[in-house]
Formats: structure tokens, C-alpha cells, sequence
């Protein structure tokens, strides 16, 4: 079966509109972002308790909040999970699960309620694993950046870079605008994203480079749409087969692997998205501006 | 040429037998992550204690070796206990059965005081009101005891001497009895020094109270009946079976020698695990029976390649994980389900290559070659971005995350070797010795 053949499609003359849908993403989620602030993170990175826990019998989020709503504790959040009706997760501020678990357990009976999983994360190892889970991220992105710098010419490994940037701005703009908390798994996924998107920029700058020799040619326009063109259904194919997965992930996967999967979800798809209608265009508009010649 | 082709599908086979006869049976060669089996994860910091003259370094080991000493009573088979920096410890307890309690114990500093009470009710409530002369020599502490709904509350004040005239250094032995009244409490027997100066004081103080004080809370203030010579006590509380056995369990094994708190704590139920554990599975499966299904339909025979390419890729994966006692965690089974979807983009790639060759006219047999080819330097680019990102992921990522960064890294890495070289080798095999005029691919 062949869907996707003898395309010619000019993916780098519509380049104004792309940068523009990308930019208004990209503004409006980073200014959600910046209003929601600590909100934005787990408490994995700020601090904090939750607690998920089970009923015998089924309950609702109104009655849980309602008890815990006498402590007087700000910031809780209860979330109901599964179909049950009877399981919630209960965030917390940093030591104060104690608390809500021991009135729960009063108004319902202690034998009633059965805690599945429980983390108490104080400030101080917040800091800790933001810091660590900072470093990963910068020495991720470096070491992708680096091998790029190494194994292309300059100006192609400053668009791959440019390309992974962006994507990783439209998904975190997508998870503020969709509520969405960043923790460490998010973290996880930005950077499979960073590691994964770029291969299909790889793949697409591999052929120009081959264009380029091949034909001999200034026209960049033309062979960059062409190189575009011809590696359209890889770039589409590969990104396909891993978005399978990751939507059966997300619907069957379970609570814990989520938002996980929504993050990377998005991320596989921008990186398609990016690596055709984004990389390539701006190093067109790089070269017309500075007029360099590709050093192949 | 042909016997070659023999040796490297041999080979292949002997990889996928190695591979199964590692993994089986997965359930026990698999270690299975904290959130897959349930248990718990504590960080602990200790903090400075108070004129201490030793490193900091010094007493987190020290608190260590106690830790240690405690987790052994709780029989977990097989628990972590490392030391992090200078003040950090964490200790990892995989299936341990009763959560709470575990977090109990670890966590006392289980420093036992014996201190005598001041009657003078007058001085207790200068010292109430603010009168800070008191203070030198004495402080208040309180006595603690559960309400009707089991919540712990505050009692009385004491007045008790600061210098404890002993504490439980010198104890050799604790355990569960039953008092008088019928209730649990734990006895104790000090050694011979702590014996000698229990009778010394016991003797001296005849008709004062003396309060047994737990963690700076006053467990019982038994009035002294009479000199105590030969070491034994009991100390008396509030006690339910379980706390009154978890006591005597961290007083065996010592106090800390500095106060220590749980920064961090991990807790996840056997229930949950077994749970993550279905419903991750599950969609994995799903997840690689659509790719399989979408390689048939699109490749036809080429996609049946591929699809046995990830097969083998799965199986190195695992055999991998069970040989080199890697943790399976629940992002690590998500890792490895997108691992699976990605381990087909190598092929995709080649297949689209060998296509574009046949279609600029070449015969089947080169545009296989020229296919694999030329396919190669962009997958080896691919993989080695994904790599970098595993490999960061596995080193740097913190607690479940370590296990996604293991998997996907170990599957792009396996890929290398199914996608490209596995299917040539079965390409060829297939192909040797045969006139192929048109290709359905």
C-alpha cells in the first residue's frame, strides 16, 4: 500500500502562516503558563503530599472536599479516578496528609478507607529534584545538540535546534492551556520529544543534502520542497507508527501514564509538523538573508 | 555467498533462543520496579546534631548502620539502604507488606531518656508563666495520649530535669510483655554499666518520679517504689500491641544518633502495582498490535520482516533487563511499548528507500541493496538522538524515570541490530539464489 506518493506540495511557500500559527500558540500558552506559575508544576518540584485512596463504598468529590474543607487547609485539590466513584486523589500541601487522612478515616471509619499510594515530598527535596531534573533536561537537550553540531553542517544544526526548541515550547504551551502539571515524567517525555522529533528533521536535511549534491543547483526553494517532498511519507509513516502506541497508552494505559502520553502525543506530532513546514523553511530564510553557500 | 547467508540466520536463531531462555519465566528473572510490586521509598535527612564533634558524614553513616539494624527486623528480602552527599539516606523497601509501620520505624530517633520529675509545683508554673531561670536546669515536657477517635493530644505538663541520668545507650534487650493492668508495654534490660547507675539512681531517689521519655515526649512518670538493682524495667503507655512491638523492635536496634526527617516518602499499596502493572501492559499490547497490523497492510511480506524484527527487538530488550537485573518500573513498560513503535521506523525508512530505488528503475535485488544502503547513516542518526535521551534519562532521571530511560535505550540500541541487520540477513537468505523480476513492496 502506498498513501502518500509523488507529492508536490510547496510546504516552505506557505511559511509566513506556519510561523504565525506556531508563534500565536506559542504566546498565548507561554502567557498561561507565566499566570499559572507554581501551579504549573507537581509536587515533585514544589512540594507537597498526595495521597489516593480507596472507599468501600462509593462516595463523590463533593462529600471528600466537604470534610476536609473544616481544616481549613489551603490549596487542596481531591480528583476522582477510575469509574467507580470511590477513588480519589487528595493534593496536599507539604505535610498536612496526615491531617486529612486521620478526619477522612474519622467521618467515614477507619476500616473504609484504604490508602493505594501516598508521597510526602517537603520543599527541600523539591528543590532537589527540580535541580536534578533540570540537569537532565540541559544535559539531554546539550548532548542532542551536540551530536547535531558534529554530524551536520553549521547552519542545518542550527535549524534542527531552532526545530527542537519550538517544539518543546508548543507542548509545554499546550499542557498550560489544557491544565496540564509538569513533574518528573513530563520532564521524561519533553526530552524523548527533544530526542525523537529531530529525526524526521534528520532525515528531510539528509536528502537536501543529497539534492543539493546531486543537482548542483541554487534554486534552494525548489530542491528544499522537492527534499520535502520526497521524504513525505517516512516522515509521516515513522511519526504514525509511534502515535499508534502512544494513543493506546493514553486511552488504556492506566491514570499514572496519562499525561504522559498526552505530552508526548503532542510532541510526536509537532515534531512532524515542525520538521516539515519549520526546519527547512528557516534555513531558506536564513540563507536569502545572508546569502551563504551550503558547505556540502 | 550462500553459506553465509546460513551463518548469520544461525546466528539470528541462536540470539532469540539466548534471549528466551534468559527471560523465562519473566515473572521471576524480571525485578519489577517500587510502583509495580508496591513498597516504599524514604529519603531521610539527618540533621546536625548539637555539639557533635564528628563529621557530618560520620553520623549519617552512623544513623545508617541503625537504619540498617532496623529494616532487618521487618524482614523485607531485599531492601537499599545507601548513603546520598553528607546528610542524605535513602532506603528502598520493595514489597514491604505493612507501609506505615515501615515508616514508623525507620524514622524514630528512638532516644530513650530516663529524667527526673520536679514535684515543686511552684517552680512548674514559674516556668509556665515565663520565668526563664527555671529553664537552665529544667524543661516542660508533655505526656501524650489518644482520644476517643484515636487522635493524639497533649496532657499535662511536666517539669524534668534537663541532664537525663541515663539513657537507652546502655540497653541490651527490649520486648513485648503484658503489665499489671493487662496492657502491652516494653521491658528492658540494661547493661552492666547502665544497670549500675539505674540502681544508683532508683537508690537515691526513692518516692520521686521518674519519667521515661520517648523522642522528647514523656511515655510514663512511675513514682520510684524502691532501688532497682539488677537493670529491668518496663515502660508503660498508651500502647497498642503494634506500636509497643515497633518500639521495642528500634530500641533493640539503638537511637539515632541525630534527630533524622523524612523529606521524601514513596508509598505504593500492592493493590495499585498490580493494577499499573494490567493496564500498562494492555495498552502496550494494543498499542503493538496496531503497528504490527499497520506494517502488514502497508509492506505486505516486508512489514511480516519488520514486524519480526521488533519481536526480536522486544525479546533483547527484556533479556537484557532480566540479565543485567534491570528495574522494570511503569514508565519503563510504557518505554518499552514506544520502543516497539519506533523499532519499525528503521524499516520504514529502508522499505521507503528500496521503493524510491525501484521506482528510478533499478532491478529488485539493488534496490534492496542501495536500499539498506543509503537508509543506513539516517537511522543511525535517529537512533543515536533517542540513545542520548534514554541514556541522560537512566543516569540523571530520578526514581521511576530511571526505568524509562533504561528501556528505550536498550530497545533503540537492540534496533540497530534487528531492523538493519537481522532483516537483511533474512532478506537475503531469503532472496540468494533466486530470480526476482518485480518486488510487492
Amino acid at each position: 500500500m502506498e498513501l502518500i506518493k509523488n507529492t508536490r506540495i510547496d510546504f516552505i511557500g506557505k511559511r509566513k502562516w506556519v510561523y504565525l500559527f506556531s508563534l500565536v500558540i506559542i504566546v498565548i500558552g507561554m502567557t498561561v503558563f507565566g499566570l499559572r506559575g507554581k501551579a504549573n508544576f507537581g509536587i515533585d518540584f514544589v512540594g507537597g503530599d498526595i495521597v489516593q485512596t480507596r472507599f468501600n463504598t462509593s462516595s463523590s468529590v463533593a462529600a471528600v472536599r466537604n470534610e476536609i474543607r473544616n481544616l481549613n487547609i489551603p490549596e487542596v485539590t481531591v480528583q476522582e479516578v477510575g469509574t467507580e466513584h470511590n477513588e480519589f486523589i487528595i493534593k496536599s500541601p507539604p505535610d498536612t496528609s496526615g491531617k486529612i487522612l486521620a478526619t477522612l478515616e474519622a467521618r467515614f471509619g477507619k476500616e473504609n478507607i484504604q490508602v493505594l499510594a501516598k508521597s510526602v515530598i517537603s520543599p527541600s527535596m523539591s528543590v532537589t529534584l527540580r535541580k536534578r531534573a533540570l540537569t537532565a533536561f540541559f544535559a539531554g537537550l546539550l548532548g542532542i545538540l551536540l551530536y547535531l553540531t558534529i554530524r551536520f553542517e553549521f547552519h542545518f544544526a542550527v535549524c534542527a535546534t531552532i526545530a527542537i526548541f519550538h517544539d518543546l515550547l508548543i507542548v509545554i504551551a499546550i499542557l498550560a492551556l489544557s491544565n496540564k502539571i509538569i513533574d518528573g515524567t513530563i520532564i521524561a517525555a519533553l526530552l524523548t520529544i527533544a530526542g525523537y522529533s529531530v529525526n524526521d528533521t534528520i532525515v528531510i536535511f539528509d536528502r537536501i543534502r543529497e539534492n543539493v549534491r546531486k543537482t548542483r543547483s541554487k534554486n534552494y526553494l525548489e530542491l528544499f520542497n522537492l527534499s520535502i517532498n520526497e521524504t513525505l511519507s517516512r516522515t509521516i509513516l515513522t511519526v504514525l507508527t509511534v502515535i499508534f502506541v502512544d494513543i493506546m497508552l493514553f486511552i488504556f494505559g492506566g491514570e499514572p501514564l496519562k499525561n504522559f502520553a498526552y505530552t508526548l502525543l503532542f510532541g510526536f506530532f509537532f515534531g512532524a509538523y515542525s520538521s516539515i513546514f519549520i526546519a527547512s523553511a528557516i534555513l531558506i530564510d536564513w540563507q536569502r538573508k545572508s546569502a551563504f553557500r551550503f558547505r556540502l | 555467498m550462500m553459506r553465509n547467508h546460513y551463518i548469520k540466520v544461525g546466528f539470528i536463531l541462536a540470539v532469540i533462543a539466548y534471549c528466551v531462555w534468559q527471560i523465562y519465566p519473566p515473572e521471576k528473572k524480571i525485578r519489577k520496579g517500587l510502583d509495580l510490586q508496591g513498597g516504599v521509598h524514604i529519603v531521610l535527612e539527618v540533621e546536625q546534631p548539637p555539639a557533635e564533634e564528628k563529621s557530618m558524614s560520620d553520623v549519617t553513616q552512623r544513623a545508617l548502620e541503625i537504619i540498617r539494624n532496623r529494616v532487618d527486623g521487618l524482614g523485607v528480602s531485599e531492601p537499599v539502604i545507601q548513603k546520598e552527599g553528607t546528610n542524605r539516606i535513602i532506603v528502598d523497601l520493595p514489597g514491604v507488606k505493612d507501609t506505615q509501620r515501615a515508616v514508623e520505624i525507620i524514622g524514630k530517633t528512638a532516644l530513650l531518656e530516663f529524667r527526673l520529675v520536679e514535684e515543686d509545683s511552684k517552680k512548674l508554673s514559674d516556668v509556665l508563666k515565663g520565668d526563664s531561670d527555671v529553664l537552665k536546669d529544667y524543661e516542660v515536657l508533655y505526656m501524650q495520649r489518644k482520644d476517643e477517635r484515636g487522635i493524639t493530644r497533649e496532657t499535662s505538663p511536666i517539669l524534668v530535669k534537663r541532664q537525663p541520668e541515663l539513657t537507652g545507650a546502655g540497653l541490651v534487650d527490649a520486648f513485648v510483655g503484658y503489665g499489671a493492668s493487662g496492657f502491652p508495654e516494653v521491658n528492658f534490660v540494661l547493661n552492666k554499666e547502665g544497670a549500675a547507675t539505674f540502681a544508683a539512681v532508683t537508690g537515691e531517689n526513692i518516692g520521686r518520679r521518674l519519667a521515661i521519655v520517648l523522642d522528647g515526649v514523656v511515655k510514663s512518670a512511675p513514682v520510684i517504689r524502691d532501688r532497682i538493682p539488677d537493670g529491668r524495667g518496663q515502660i508503660s503507655g498508651d500502647f497498642t500491641m503494634e506500636e509497643a512491638k515497633e518500639l521495642a523492635v528500634v530500641l533493640r536496634a539503638g537511637a539515632l544518633p541525630a534527630k533524622v526527617n523524612i523529606i521524601y516518602q514513596q508509598i505504593v499499596g500492592p493493590t495499585l502495582g498490580k493494577e499499573y502493572i494490567e493496564k500498562s501492559l494492555r495498552a502496550a499490547l494494543y498499542g503493538v498490535i496496531v503497528v504490527v497490523a499497520f506494517m502488514i497492510v502497508y509492506y505486505y511480506a516486508f512489514g511480516f520482516l519488520a514486524d519480526l524484527a521488533m519481536a526480536i527487538n522486544l525479546l533483547i530488550l527484556l533479556a537484557f533487563m532480566a540479565l543485567f537485573k534491570g528495574v522494570l518500573t511503569l514508565p519503563g513498560i510504557a518505554g518499552i511499548a514506544l520502543t516497539c513503535g519506533m523499532a519499525v521506523d528503521a524499516n520504514i525508512l529502508i522499505f521507503e528507500r528500496i521503493r524510491e530505488e525501484l521506482r528510478s528503475g533499478k532491478s529488485v535485488k539493488s534496490a534492496i541493496e542501495s536500499g539498506y544502503h543509503r537508509a543506513w547513516s539516517a537511522i543511525l542518526d535517529s537512533n543515536i538522538t533517542t540513545i542520548i535521551t534514554g541514556t541522560i534519562l537512566f543516569f540523571l532521571g530520578e526514581g521511576s524515570v530511571k526505568g524509562f530511560g533504561l528501556t528505550l535505550s536498550i530497545g533503540i540500541i537492540a534496533n540497530l541490530f534487528t531492523a538493519v541487520f537481522a532483516t537483511k540477513a533474512i532478506v537475503d537468505f531469503v532472496v540468494a539464489n533466486r530470480r526476482i523480476e518485480t518486488l510487492r513492496i
